[in-house]
Order: C-alpha cells, then sequence, then structure tokens
C-alpha cells in the first residue's frame, strides 16, 4: 500500500464525503485521517489515504472528481512523505485573539510578527462583518521566550491598526470551558 | 467551530464584561513572631510579611499578563493580633499597627488585614485592649483593616463587645469627619467569621490555616448580568429555573478563572493554595454591579418585593455552579450587597426604594450582611450596637456569616450623601431611628448560643 495526502475543495452540499470516500474505496483505498471544514459555503476536506500500490496517482484523481458533478471538485493529491523529525521544542500553547477595525494587511501584520519570534500557528479562524475583524489563533510559543516582552511586542507591531490585541495562555480557555480540574491542567501540578 | 465559540465566551468575559479577580489575599501566620518584647515582636512581623510577600505584586502582575485577566487588590491577611500581640498594652498594639501598615506600604499592597479579635464568646484582656485602640488604628494608618468575630452559632452573640464598638464606631467616624468617617470602612464585625475569607476589611490568616496561604476572591457581576441580558434577548423561553442554569454556568467560569489564578500565584510564592471565594463583588463603575444583576433578572427597582428572592435565587446559583468548579471553595461565597461600593444599589437607596429593613431581609440569603451602610452622624452607639445585634442575630440563627460596616457620617443627616471614594464608592445616609431599644441593648451580657448549635 502506498499513503497519499488529498485535499478536495468545493461547493458545499450534502453527501461530499460519501462520494469521495466511496471514490476511494472502489480503488481499494483506506481512509486513515480525515479533516473537513466549511466555510462561507464553501466546503475542504484533507485526508490520508492507503491506497494499493498499482494504483497511479492520477487514478485517484480521476476517480474522486468523478464522484461529483462536472468540474464540482478542485482535487490535489500527493505521495505522503514522513516530515523530517525536527528537534523537539518546549512550547506552551497561547490564545491570540485580536478584534477591530478590518484593514488589509492586519494579519500579514500579526502573523510576520508570530513568525519572526518562532511562534508556530496551530490552529487560526478569521471573520470580518460589518468591517470589524475577528481574529483567533491557537500558536505554540517556546518555553523561554518572555511572554511579558512578546505581549508588548505585539502592541508595537500592531499600532497603526485599530485593534484589541490579546496574548493569553490557553489554560484561562480550558479552565473556564472544560470540566476537567484546574490542578490536571497542563503546568499545574 | 467549538473552541472558537469557548474562546470568544471567554473573551467576552474578559475584555468586555469586567470579569477579573478582586483580590489575591495571602495570608501569613504571625504567630511565631510573638514576642514580650514590643519591638522585637515589630521586627519579626515585618521581617516575615517582607520576606513571604516581597513579590507577591510582581508575581500577581506577570500571572495577570499571562492570562489577560486584572487582579485588582493585591493583600496580605495576617493571624489575629489580638492572639500575637497578647499581654502588649495599648501603646504596643498601636506600635504593632502602624508596623503592619508600614510594611504593607513597602510591599506595595492595597490592604493588610488582621487586626482582628475573636471574641463571639468572650474578651480576653487583650482582645479588649485591641478593640479600644480601634478609632486610633484605623484613623491614623492607611492599609491596615480591621475585624472583630462578636458572634457565632456555636457561642451566641457577645453584646459586651458590640457595646464596646458601638463607641469605636463613633469615635473612630469623628476622627475622620473630614472623609465622612472613612476609618469605619476598615472595620467589619462578624458572625461565623470565616478562617479564610480573602476580601476586605474581613480577611486575617485564621488559626486552622497553613504558615503562608493563597486565597482568591473572584468577581463577575458584569459577566453575570451579561449572561442573563443574552440569554433573555435570545428569543428562548426563559422561566426562572432557566436563568438560574443561566447563572449557574456563568459562575463555573468565573470560579474557574479564579482557581486557575490562585494556584499560579500560590506556586510562584511557594504557597500552599487556600481557596476561592465565590462571592460576585461589585465595583461603584457601572456594569459592575449586583444590583443591575437583580434588574436584568426583572427586578425594575431593586428593593421592591421580590428583590429577596432574586438574592436568594442568584446566591444559589452562583454556589451551585461555583461547587462544581472546584473543590477548594470557601471563604464567604456568596453575593455582596455593599451599599456605597455598588452605584445600582445606591441609587436605589437614594430613589427610596431600599431601605435599611430591606437591605437586612436580603442579607438573610446572602452574604455579606449590612455592608458599608452610612448612617447619620448623630445614630448612638446603643442603635449601632443594636443594628449589629439584628444583622449578626442573622447569621448566628441561620448557621451563616453575616457582618457590618457601619460608617455613622459625622455632622450628616439622613438623605445626605456619604462619600468614601476610589473602590469604596458613594451613597446616600440611610435613616435609622435612634434610640427605642436602649434598655434592650444595655443589658449587655451574650444571648446565648441558638438550639441548632447543639448538632453533635
Amino acid at each position: 500500500m502506498k499513503t497519499y495526502i488529498i485535499t478536495v475543495m468545493a461547493q458545499d452540499r450534502v453527501g461530499i464525503v460519501r462520494d469521495v470516500s466511496r471514490a476511494l474505496a472502489s480503488l481499494g483505498g483506506n481512509i486513515t485521517h480525515i479533516s473537513q471544514t466549511v466555510m462561507r459555503g464553501y466546503f475542504t476536506l484533507i485526508l490520508s489515504v492507503e491506497v494499493p500500490k498499482d494504483r497511479t496517482l492520477l487514478e485517484i484523481r480521476q476517480a474522486i472528481e468523478r464522484a461529483g458533478a462536472v468540474g464540482e471538485f478542485e482535487v490535489n493529491v500527493r505521495p505522503f512523505v514522513e516530515p523530517q523529525a525536527s528537534e523537539p521544542r518546549s512550547v506552551e500553547r497561547f490564545t491570540l485573539s485580536l478584534r477591530g477595525a478590518d484593514r488589509s494587511g492586519l494579519i500579514a501584520t500579526a502573523t510576520e510578527y508570530l513568525a519572526d519570534n518562532n511562534i508556530n500557528i496551530e490552529d487560526v479562524y478569521a471573520y470580518v462583518h460589518d468591517g470589524k475583524a475577528l481574529i483567533l489563533a491557537q500558536v505554540s510559543v517556546p518555553a523561554d521566550v518572555d511572554v511579558e516582552e512578546l505581549q508588548a511586542g505585539l502592541q508595537e507591531a500592531l499600532k497603526d491598526f485599530d485593534v484589541a490585541a490579546h496574548l493569553q495562555h490557553e489554560n484561562i480557555f480550558k479552565a473556564t470551558s472544560e470540566v476537567q480540574p484546574v490542578i490536571g491542567l497542563e503546568g499545574m501540578r | 467551530m467549538k473552541w472558537v465559540e469557548d474562546i470568544l465566551q471567554t473573551v467576552e468575559m474578559l475584555q468586555s464584561e469586567h470579569l477579573d479577580v478582586r483580590a489575591v489575599s495571602l495570608g501569613i501566620d504571625l504567630f511565631d513572631c510573638a514576642d514580650r518584647d514590643v519591638d522585637r515582636a515589630c521586627r519579626l512581623a515585618k521581617e516575615k510579611i517582607l520576606t513571604k510577600a516581597a513579590s507577591l505584586v510582581r508575581v500577581c502582575e506577570t500571572v495577570s499578563k499571562r492570562y489577560g485577566i486584572p487582579i485588582v487588590n493585591k493583600r496580605v491577611a495576617v493571624s489575629p493580633v489580638s492572639d500575637v500581640m497578647a499581654g502588649h498594652d495599648y501603646a504596643g498594639l498601636v506600635k504593632f499597627a502602624h508596623t503592619l501598615d508600614e510594611a504593607a506600604a513597602e510591599i506595595g499592597i492595597d490592604f493588610i488585614g488582621g487586626y482582628s479579635a475573636l471574641v463571639h464568646k468572650g474578651m480576653t484582656v487583650s482582645d479588649r485592649r485591641l478593640i479600644e485602640t480601634l478609632p486610633e488604628v484605623l484613623s491614623e494608618t492607611s492599609r491596615l483593616c480591621a475585624s472583630v468575630n462578636a458572634a457565632s452559632t456555636k457561642s451566641g452573640i457577645n453584646v459586651d463587645a458590640l457595646l464596646l464598638l458601638g463607641d469605636v464606631w463613633v469615635e473612630a467616624a469623628r476622627r475622620t469627619a473630614d472623609s465622612d468617617g472613612f476609618a469605619c470602612c476598615k472595620l467589619a464585625v462578624f458572625a461565623n467569621m470565616p478562617e479564610d475569607n480573602p476580601f476586605m476589611a474581613g480577611a486575617y490568616k485564621g488559626i486552622g490555616e497553613p504558615d503562608v496561604v493563597v486565597n482568591i476572591g473572584v468577581s463577575g457581576p458584569g459577566v453575570v448580568k451579561r449572561a442573563i441580558e443574552r440569554l433573555l434577548q435570545s428569543g428562548r423561553k426563559c422561566d426562572l429555573g432557566t436563568v438560574a442554569e443561566e447563572i449557574k454556568s456563568t459562575a463555573f467560569r468565573v470560579t474557574r478563572s479564579g482557581e486557575l489564578i490562585g494556584r499560579e500565584v500560590a506556586k510562584a510564592l511557594g504557597a500552599e493554595f487556600g481557596i476561592v471565594d465565590l462571592s460576585l463583588a461589585p465595583t461603584p463603575e457601572v456594569g459592575d454591579s449586583v444590583g443591575e444583576i437583580f434588574e436584568a433578572m426583572g427586578i425594575a427597582r431593586v428593593g421592591a418585593p421580590g428583590t429577596t428572592a432574586a438574592v436568594a435565587m442568584l446566591n444559589d446559583a452562583v454556589k451551585k455552579g461555583g461547587a462544581f468548579a472546584s473543590s477548594s471553595v470557601g471563604g464567604l461565597s456568596g453575593a455582596f450587597i455593599p451599599l456605597s461600593e455598588d452605584a445600582c444599589l445606591a441609587r436605589a437607596a437614594e430613589a427610596g426604594h431600599l431601605s435599611l429593613e430591606k437591605l437586612e431581609a436580603m442579607t438573610s440569603v446572602c452574604s455579606v450582611g449590612l455592608d458599608m451602610i452610612a448612617l447619620p452622624g448623630d445614630t448612638s452607639p446603643e442603635t449601632l450596637t443594636a443594628i449589629a445585634m439584628d444583622e449578626l442575630a442573622i447569621g448566628v440563627v441561620n448557621n451563616k456569616t453575616t457582618s457590618v460596616r457601619l460608617i455613622p457620617v459625622p455632622n450628616k443627616k439622613a438623605g445626605e450623601r456619604a462619600v468614601f471614594g476610589g473602590l469604596f464608592g458613594e451613597c446616600p445616609i440611610l435613616p435609622v431611628p435612634n434610640g427605642g431599644s436602649d434598655d434592650f441593648v444595655r443589658k449587655a451580657g451574650r444571648i446565648p448560643a441558638p438550639l441548632i448549635s447543639l448538632n453533635n
């Protein structure tokens, strides 16, 4: 078996996951990981699938494309390559929240600041309504970084934008949203 | 996305609804500083406070930034001074009081509590002396808070002590007449005083507590009010049970944030974590009021019939949410209704909707009692004692904490305004019938413990 990573993008409707998974099953494939999201009526799917070695990449893509209407699915297939093992980083997870007036360059400026400080974005969500932007990002901050300096730097980086920016340790969100006891949270013992 | 909704709810609480940690209180045992030599006792106490609480303010600021939660007050609570300083004279107690005040200033905290005496069944010589020093001490220090436990369910009400305190209120107010009797704002008199209360003026380090302990007082009236408003605006059919459920789940979140901050601060200071006090503590700021919660619940005029039921429902729902959130809930853990510190309540009193009698009724179903009540300057010591007896009787008979913070405002009459400033706020002076119970009060002695005290 050979492993592929596949993305599918389409306008959302009932049955897309069924159609894609049925097409892969018809090739003898076995899905091992799947993640999907819908944003503004557009559906994206990323999955990992094991397919018999004699199936080509083209066959896989065409099987999925034919599972939808003509031109419905935008499909990308690439062979899975194990990511190079990087040095394990000691990190703490924080949540970045930006709220305020939307303007071109806001996300670019904020994320440039994060990248410059070696902060990885693990999940991000952004939404604009009536000219007001909301951006939430779950990020990994290296444990040796001074968080107070980081927060001050963030304010400085965004000083030309009319937004409230907050970088808060994830434990506050876990403590207030999950039923597990506070003493069970990371770093509390 | 679920994580987005969860985060947004918390972000709203923190950034728009005034969720804060009202008080981080570091309890420090001072019994190992007791000494016959007053100078040595003062030096040892100051050294211990400066050592144990040296980094309290800095740690609170760091933890506050890490989680994005403001910590409004940083405080220290010490062992009851009347016991630590047993055997010392009036001058020795006053000197010790100034030492505590100086230590508080040096470490940059807002208040230091524990200038206290536990006299619910009787007074030692030292207890009596400490009470006698209160007018001088409270008018000459800025950060020191005092408290007296004058009643308990197990022992009844010490009327002798309350008679002494009647004179203390009048004299302390007289000495600070230019600030409307502000010294009295720093004195709380209790029934069933908790050992782990983080809120001033009643915080002291209980005898059964660890050597150094962090107790947390959360806030959040604004958060609860907004939660109720959101629920009612959602278009869902909401009966009072639904409102109570909403308060309960909000209290869960508020309590959790308090416990998180408390444990982080305790870890950083090398202290034990004690408790989270669930009490909804208002400030004079709009949107941070317990009175506004009642308004959101549908009571247009706080003090109108139905208000006591609303307080009972609020208090109960907060406790249920908090009790599930943490196994370390303690202190007072109720809803506060301090008149001058809650602009909505003060307005209701000004408009004549909220009277002393209604406030007393409300305290029978919540904590903390008749709190920050401004009274006419000519209120007699006996009447002040009688008001305290009434309030403490509610605590004693119902096996709960109640307290009084009474301010007889010098040279002012009922209907005039008392202004204390800052978090102490301002309020109208409530009318009170003077006299009428003097003969009862002057009989003195102790009101015996109620039958419910025999529960073993």
